[in-house]
């Protein structure tokens, strides 16, 4: 699989590489309620990140023949509606990455690695 | 209660309930008082979503979570405040909907907090609690975004701090925070650009607005069951009836698309339209405007030019009224006249194959028909958007078509609204199920009686074969006449009439009362009058109807009840 994703036109060809496409999943995430912050996906990439701040942390972006799929690795306020969050992160994930590159997204996985729980009620 | 019954308390009643400290009773009919407002606004709050994030409408997912919230509580009889805000937000995030419902859950769940197990709130608690209903709400998320919902929290609970520390009365308080939480509305789109681009508020916010909103008028004894401005969908708008009544001084209709400016005031607008002509209707949608209004022709510059000063013109389109009427008059085929409902109606939608059908239903009391049938199936998303654009929460569904069953199920398990699928699989089952409506009636029942009314009729349908086929032990041939009963291949001729004749005797039509035929856009009117005196000749103690149903690639649909 490719790190870029191309596209063509009449006057040349754009180049859009994961991690761009990557951080802004990324923001788009954080900026959605109920995240509290992006897990590692798996041990290397946790260490990986105790050494070097990494923009893809916690978003892992693929090419489908037909379009994008982004991995969501999350950590939730314990309290809110998990169904609720998911699916808004899903589309506002969906819309920010379809508005700002123009490819179109086919999936949005989103794992929900956490809970944090900021104050027991 | 109700909101006449709660506006129907005398003054010292109401004052009573919210004279510091507020006890559970009082705080449970602040919250009912705040959801009845927000629900009567629910289509102001809908409209403003122009964010194009399909978590389904800001107003109707927020009016939900208050009913869930308000569920909770309603018989609970607590009457002590903290533990009563306890259920409120437990009920809230139990009932949540859409990104908006949750925050609004977080909002509730921090006033609980602050309030823990007092037995009352005064002013001071009421501050605590708002802010760390702030706090709570703000956590929620890494990068809070400003000119949302949050911004109007935070400003509500600033003012609270600031005004319990002035005053001890609750009212005086409450009515500082509308205050300050409609300043904030306001301020929104200076904070959040996309908001500027359309043109419009946030949706949330002014959603959270709305429940104090309604606080404040509770305790003033104001109406909460009127809004203060209606908001028509686009779709909603009807201009083919403003064609039909031209008096004199309505030469030109003009309609205009606008984007309005930040500081637009849609009362104000009205007001200014009413000068210059009559008809107006402005209607709200993805943050355009549509203004329609008729104007005598020397006029018919004057609202451009208005709108202009009040935001930016996408399309203007102008049309001379007098020279359409007549054009009408002499058109063939009239508009449908689709049943206009009111929320909390029930609003039926109908799928139709043809022209003359939609007719039919549109004349039986349906709010919105979509195009389809055999062979040419409506869209879930078709499905769909004929149910967002309906202002009511109760919509019954008649798929028409075995084929659109599976897609209007689907489409209502889709929306926040409350649909029901009515199973029927084809026109006739559709028309006897919608005569069994009751417009008065309560939804559930309806929906009964609509399902039973799927019984109440024989089907009949005469097409030609595709192609040459064995099926139900009858060989067919291809391009001869079919005739179809319940949906069951009953008989295969040369003829129209010969089928139509196997068919009646294959549904026992002798023990029916009525026959009726809508034909199709591939047979001749004379050559179905025929065959209506010769079924007559027949069944000469029946009722044979005939009407124009104009579906394609069926000759005839019959009903026979």
């Amino acid at each position: 699989m490719s790190e870029t994703e191309n596209i063509h036109n009449e006057l040349g060809s754009i180049q859009i590489q994961k991690d761009a496409i990557g951080s802004i999943a990324r923001q788009s995430t954080l900026q959605s309620y109920g995240v509290v912050g992006l897990a590692p996906k798996n041990l290397v990439e946790n260490i990986r990140q105790l050494i070097k701040k990494d923009a893809k942390y916690g978003v892992d972006v693929a090419y489908a023949h037909d379009g994008l799929v982004i991995d969501l690795y999350i950590v939730v306020e314990y309290g809110t509606r998990i169904k609720t969050i998911t699916s808004s992160i899903a589309s506002s994930v969906k819309y920010n990455v379809e508005k700002t590159v123009g490819l179109p997204v086919r999936r949005i996985n989103v794992h929900v690695r956490g809970l944090r729980i900021s104050n027991m009620d | 209660m109700s909101a006449a019954e709660l506006t129907k308390l005398s003054a010292d009643e109401r004052h009573k309930l919210v004279s510091v400290p507020i006890d559970g009773k009082g705080l449970k009919t602040l919250l009912e008082a705040g959801m009845l407002w927000l629900k009567t606004n629910q289509q102001i709050v809908n409209s403003l979503n122009v964010f194009p994030v399909p978590d389904g409408d800001t107003g109707t997912n927020m009016v939900l979570t208050m009913q869930a919230a308000f569920d909770e509580i309603e018989n609970s009889g607590i009457d002590n405040v903290g533990q009563l805000s306890h259920a409120i937000a437990r009920g809230a995030l139990m009932g949540a909907r859409g990104n908006s419902g949750v925050i609004l859950s977080q909002i509730w769940r921090g006033f609980a907090r602050a309030l823990d197990d007092h037995p009352t709130m005064d002013v001071e608690y009421l501050s605590k609690a708002l802010n760390e209903a702030k706090e709570t709400a703000y956590k929620g998320v890494v990068r809070p975004v400003e000119g949302t919902i949050l911004t109007v929290i935070k400003d509500i609970a600033t003012q609270a701090e600031v005004s319990a520390k002035r005053t001890p009365s609750f009212t005086e308080v409450l009515a500082d925070i509308v205050e300050a939480g409609e300043a904030s509305v306001e301020r929104t789109p200076d904070l959040l650009p996309i908001l500027k681009q359309a043109g419009v508020v946030d949706s949330g916010g002014k959603g959270l607005l709305c429940i104090f909103e309604g606080m404040w008028r509770f305790i003033n004894g104001e109406p909460l069951d009127k809004p203060l401005t209606e908001v028509m969908p686009l779709s909603e708008m009807d201009l083919e009836d403003a064609l039909e009544t031209i008096e004199p001084g309505q030469d030109y209709e003009v309609v205009i698309d606008f984007t309005p400016k930040a500081t637009f005031n849609l009362e104000d607008y009205y007001e200014e339209l009413s000068k210059i002509g009559t008809s107006i209707q402005v209607g709200e949608g993805e943050g355009i405007y549509r203004m329609h209004i008729h104007v005598p022709q020397d006029n018919r510059y004057q609202p451009i030019d208005h709108t202009m000063t009040r935001g930016t013109i996408k399309k203007v389109m102008m049309e001379n009224l007098v020279a359409q009427m007549e054009e009408k008059n002499h058109s063939k085929n009239p508009r449908l006249k689709l049943t206009k409902v009111q929320p909390g109606e029930t609003a039926i939608v109908a799928v139709s194959p043809g022209p003359g059908l939609s007719r039919i239903f549109a004349s039986l009391g349906v709010a919105a028909i979509v195009q389809g049938g055999q062979t040419m199936n409506p869209s879930i998303k078709e499905l769909l958007a004929s149910f967002e654009n309906l202002p009511t929460e109760k919509i019954v569904i008649l798929p028409n078509n075995k084929n659109i069953i599976m897609a209007a199920k689907e489409a209502a398990s889709m929306t926040v609204k409350n649909v029901a699928v009515i199973p029927t699989i084809s026109v006739p089952q559709g028309l006897s199920a919608m005569f069994r409506l009751i417009p008065d009636a309560d939804f559930e029942e309806n929906v009964a009686s609509m399902n039973d009314a799927i019984h109440d009729v024989e089907t009949g349908e005469i097409t030609k074969a595709t192609r040459s086929v064995e099926v139900d032990d009858v060989q067919v041939e291809k391009g001869q006449v079919i005739a179809l009963h319940n949906g069951k291949l009953v008989s295969s001729t040369q003829t129209i009439d010969e089928a139509c004749e196997a068919l009646l005797v294959a549904a026992n039509t002798s023990d029916y009362e009525r026959v009726t035929l809508f034909y199709g856009e591939d047979i001749e009117l004379p050559h179905v009058n025929q065959l209506a005196d010769k079924i007559r000749s027949i069944y000469p103690d029946h009722e044979i109807e005939v009407h124009d149903g104009g579906q394609p690639h069926y000759q005839l649909i019959i009903a026979i009840e």
